[in-house]
């Protein structure tokens, strides 16, 4: 399924629009072609799931067209709002290798061949980014002898900033079916559901739920639904926590962060549990936790920018006398699948990381992010929540409670 | 037959087209409606030529040789002359030499993919005319 028969009601995306003002901004910065790679272009322009490189050339008019590995290219056909004649699928023959297949059909785009083709090339630290790589770009360069290649995925980056509202509508309805995931989970646990549970077991169940309710995938590259138990909560630089073996056991904390995908929308939301008997220490620890998640979510407001958000929260941490616990920073960037990492645009003080002082819009989707660890106590607590910043706030996309639920 | 004829000349084109009206029916080609040019190049008289299939839902509805410019194809296959004659003589398969790059094939490789079965009856086919290459 994908943007042929869904992308309609209130999940629709204007695709040809989006191109088109794609090509407007290649006009204003002289860009003939654009050759997308990463994985965030592919989902914002295509509208279907690329896990094998791809690209996407986009001409200075009319439809763009799509390359992929040959074994997922019908696929690729089937789902997106392309027609299947604008999809083509490259393999290791004379002719159809990735570099020869897509430099002639720039060069059958362009006037003699010659002109400025728009790349993407970058740094990240979301391994499937998909910049174009440096043999890549070599052989790019050699195969369209008299163009020019032009780092441009600025267009792209503040072109898809802001979401419509059928990007935000497919946000909202991957947190719902987080939301069943939650449940399944709690219900699965409760009444001594835990004993003998592993954290992967948890992952799965949480994972049937969500598919049943009808998420594509668990699609975060942190190792799918993101369980962690006892200690493993508790590491301070340990915000990405794969499901292991381990078993639950009586008196740890427990953190389910769980992930579904919806027509490329992305839910993200994560719970936590203290399994009983529970100290009071431990209850401390929820309480800062809970009531700096509450303060965070009552902050988000365009205007605010993550330094300043940064500044407010670990002050109140500080007053409360946990600061020490607080990772210093309260969000990450997501967009469709492949956007996930930084905040805004490429224009902080360290290439390619957060702008400290961008300023929050209405319309953005970030996801409400923080992690309190306590590693002396062997506790940890994470929260993630797409928000969409609203014209006076923040609007969380997940509705599941905010707690620190005790289990028994 | 055997008399051998000389290989893309008119009398094998002729023999060609007799052979594959008789042997592929539309069924067996799938009820397929696409076209392949293949581009000889080095051919030894130092000329390039081609030979194009024209397919109407299975059958062949066209089949040129010639010099220079090819008419119009969905698929365009190219290269050396020795190549091309090895495949007809089913020396070598048209996957291989395009997996090697002896061969480069200009079209939608999705759809080559559903073709390359065909085309290997073709080429099989082919390979029964008597032929002087």
């Amino acid at each position: 399924m994908g943007s042929k028969t869904e992308n309609k009601g209130r999940f629709f995306i204007d695709f040809p629009a989006r191109i088109k003002s794609i090509q407007a901004e290649m006009a204003k910065k002289n860009i003939d072609v654009y050759l997308g790679s990463r994985l965030r272009t592919l989902s914002w322009t295509l509208d279907a799931f690329c896990p094998w490189r791809s690209f996407v050339v986009i001409p200075a008019e009319g439809l763009p067209a799509a390359f992929s590995f040959v074994i997922d290219a019908a696929r690729i056909a089937d789902e997106t709002w392309l027609p299947e004649e604008q999809v083509f699928g490259f393999a290791p023959m004379g002719g159809q290798d990735q570099i020869e297949l897509i430099s002639d059909y720039i060069k059958d785009l362009l006037k003699n061949g010659k002109g400025s083709v728009g790349i993407e090339s970058g740094m990240s630290n979301y391994l499937p980014e998909g910049w174009l790589s440096h043999y890549e770009y070599q052989r790019f360069n050699n195969a369209l002898e008299g163009c020019e290649l032009i780092n441009a995925h600025t267009i792209i980056d503040a072109l898809s900033l802001i979401k419509d509202e059928g990007t935000i509508n497919r946000f909202r309805e991957a947190s719902r079916i987080v939301d069943v995931g939650h449940k399944a989970v709690y219900e699965a646990i409760t009444n001594g559901g835990w004993k003998g549970m592993t954290e992967t077991e948890i992952a799965g169940l949480a994972a049937l739920a969500m598919r049943r309710e009808g998420s594509e995938w668990e699609w975060s590259f942190t190792g799918g639904n993101e369980i962690a138990s006892g200690y493993r909560t508790g590491f301070t630089g340990g915000a990405c926590t794969p499901a292991t073996r381990r078993k639950l056991a009586a008196g740890e904390p427990l953190m389910v962060d769980i992930h579904a995908m919806f027509m490329l929308g992305l839910g993200d939301h994560s719970h936590n549990y203290l399994i009983a008997p529970v100290t009071d220490r431990q209850f401390w620890h929820a309480k800062n936790f809970t009531d700096i998640v509450a303060l965070t979510l009552k902050t988000y407001k365009p205007g605010i920018s993550p330094s300043l958000l940064a500044d407010q929260m670990m002050a109140f941490a500080e007053d409360r006398g946990f600061s020490d616990y607080m990772v210093p920073g309260f969000e990450h960037g997501i967009g469709l699948l492949g956007d996930e990492w930084r905040i805004g645009l490429n224009n902080g003080p360290f290439p390619y990381w957060t702008n400290p002082d961008h300023v929050y819009q209405e319309n953005e989707v970030l996801i409400c992010a923080m992690q309190y660890a306590c590693q002396d106590d062997n506790i940890g607590f994470r929260y993630e929540n797409p928000i969409v910043i609203t014209k006076t706030g923040c609007e969380e996309m997940s509705k599941f409670p905010l707690s620190v639920d005790e289990i028994k | 037959m055997a008399q051998k004829l000389r290989y893309l000349s008119p009398e094998w084109r002729d023999e060609a087209e007799k052979r594959l009206k008789a042997e592929l029916s539309p069924k067996k080609m799938n009820n397929i409606s696409s076209s392949m040019s293949n581009i000889y190049n080095n051919c030894p008289d130092g000329k390039t030529r081609y030979l194009v299939f024209r397919f109407e839902e299975g059958s062949l509805s066209e089949l040129l040789v010639g010099n220079g410019e090819p008419p119009a194809a969905e698929f365009i296959i190219t290269g050396d002359y020795e190549v091309l004659a090895k495949i007809t003589r089913a020396e070598l398969g048209a996957q291989k030499a395009l997996m090697t790059g002896k061969l480069k094939l200009k079209g939608n490789m999705i759809k080559a993919l559903k073709l390359a079965s065909i085309a290997d009856r073709l080429n099989k086919v082919l390979s029964t005319i008597p032929a002087q290459y």
